[in-house]
């Protein structure tokens, strides 16, 4: 058996760095994932004007700084995507491609995609539409199906794919350029919307249509139903209480994907809370 | 051990089963299958005596898959007299799971 951790926290922009910091504080065998960059917003964020403490101290800075901090304390950032935490009561087990990490608990401070969601795509959920194409490529053996890519992840899907299934249609949502290998077409135009009755059978665009047996949309990060089933949300948030809990015991959330306002300040505090509540669930384990 | 179905056996295991049976559509590839399976085995354990719990593996019993329109796995369908009642696509937490099916057996 993989040895198990006492926190895993998903996700190194603000609240999950803050979370880390106040679970390595009290001692926990933690584990930090996240993506190149950490927080990307930081990154793109000329000048903070409302941080206590730092007046006008640019994003970037910042940024960095908070990665030093962490790293100062022996605190390692794994640069891993997570596609899956599943809740199995005593414990949770969090999917990494093909390795499974064990743990007791969970922050999940991922952050918030301002992207929409094409028309369809959560009516076909499941019926058609998917959001990992390699974890159910089997099932369309011999069929034809389309990959929306949000990101150049979306590629390699293709490729995979299109070993698989009789026919692929690669839909770029980016600036496009590479060449794909296997039997791939490129549509470059703008879905509108994923048609069908109970299944999915085509995307719809301006000029026409394209039947597929199956859609898959490729993006940054799986919407949040997505990377944790059964994860009760409100609107477009994680849904959370005072104490950053959600509705699965040992899961919390923190940050902008548990709501607004989407501030580093309140980021910053949610995931000290959230890792504060994960330390003293871990302790009501034991006894 | 949740019985495992094969095509022949499907008509007589589920479709003519006296109690209400929970399938598990799965396949050896799909990791989020092996996470439910745990949750599975615990709820054939506890409400063994109401409900019936099995398993069909997708790739050996194409047929039913298709008849099903399994296209992503996991997917769990509620059987009762004869009909699908329920389907569930995907991981799910066991309290949470037992809170959806407990309709329709209790």
């Amino acid at each position: 058996m993989n040895e198990i951790y006492d926190v895993v926290i998903i996700g190194c922009g603000p609240a999950g760095l803050s979370a880390s910091i106040n679970a390595k504080i009290r001692n926990k065998k933690l584990l930090l994932l996240g993506v190149e960059l950490c927080s990307p917003k930081l990154h793109k964020t000329p000048i903070i004007y409302n941080y206590p403490g730092l007046p006008n101290i640019k994003g970037e800075d910042l940024r960095q700084s908070l990665i030093r901090h962490v790293e100062s304390m022996g605190i390692e950032i794994t640069k891993k995507k997570a596609d899956g935490v599943y809740s199995l009561g005593e414990e949770f087990n969090i999917l990494c491609g093909n390795e499974t990490i064990r743990s007791k608990t969970c922050i999940i401070a991922t952050g918030i995609s301002y992207g929409n969601d094409i028309d369809g795509e959560k009516e076909f959920l499941g019926n058609g539409v998917g959001y990992c194409a390699t974890c159910d490529a089997p099932l369309y053996k011999g069929k034809n199906v389309a990959i929306i890519g949000y990101t150049s992840e979306g590629e390699e899907e293709a490729e995979f794919l299109s070993e698989v299934c009789s026919k692929v249609y690669y839909i770029p949502m980016y600036k496009f350029s590479s060449k794909l290998k296997g039997n791939i077409e490129i549509i470059n135009e703008i879905p509108l919307k994923i048609i069908g009755n109970k299944h999915a059978s085509g995307i719809l665009f301006n000029n026409s249509t394209l039947n597929v047996d199956g859609v898959f949309l490729i993006k940054e990060t799986a919407p949040m139903e997505q990377l944790v089933p059964g994860l009760e949300l409100y609107e477009k948030h994680i849904k959370v209480n005072r104490n950053m809990e959600t509705n699965i015991p040992g899961l919390y959330a923190a940050g902008d994907c548990a709501g607004k306002p989407y501030q580093l300040a309140k980021a910053v505090g949610e995931g000290q809370i959230a890792a504060l509540s994960a330390v003293s669930y871990i302790d009501k384990m034991k006894h | 051990m949740v019985l495992e179905v094969s095509q022949n056996e499907f008509d007589k295991e589920v479709l003519n089963s006296q109690r209400p049976v929970l399938v598990d559509f799965y396949a050896d590839w799909c990791q989020p299958c092996k996470m439910l399976s745990p949750v599975i085995e615990s709820i054939s354990h506890k409400y063994g005596e109401m409900l019936k719990v099995v398993k069909v593996n997708v790739d050996k019993s194409a047929d039913i898959a298709n008849q099903y329109s399994i296209n992503s796995i996991p997917t769990l369908i509620m059987f009762k007299d004869k009909k699908a009642v329920k389907t569930f696509v995907g991981f799910k937490p066991q309290p949470i799971l037992e809170k959806e099916i407990s309709e329709f057996f209790s």
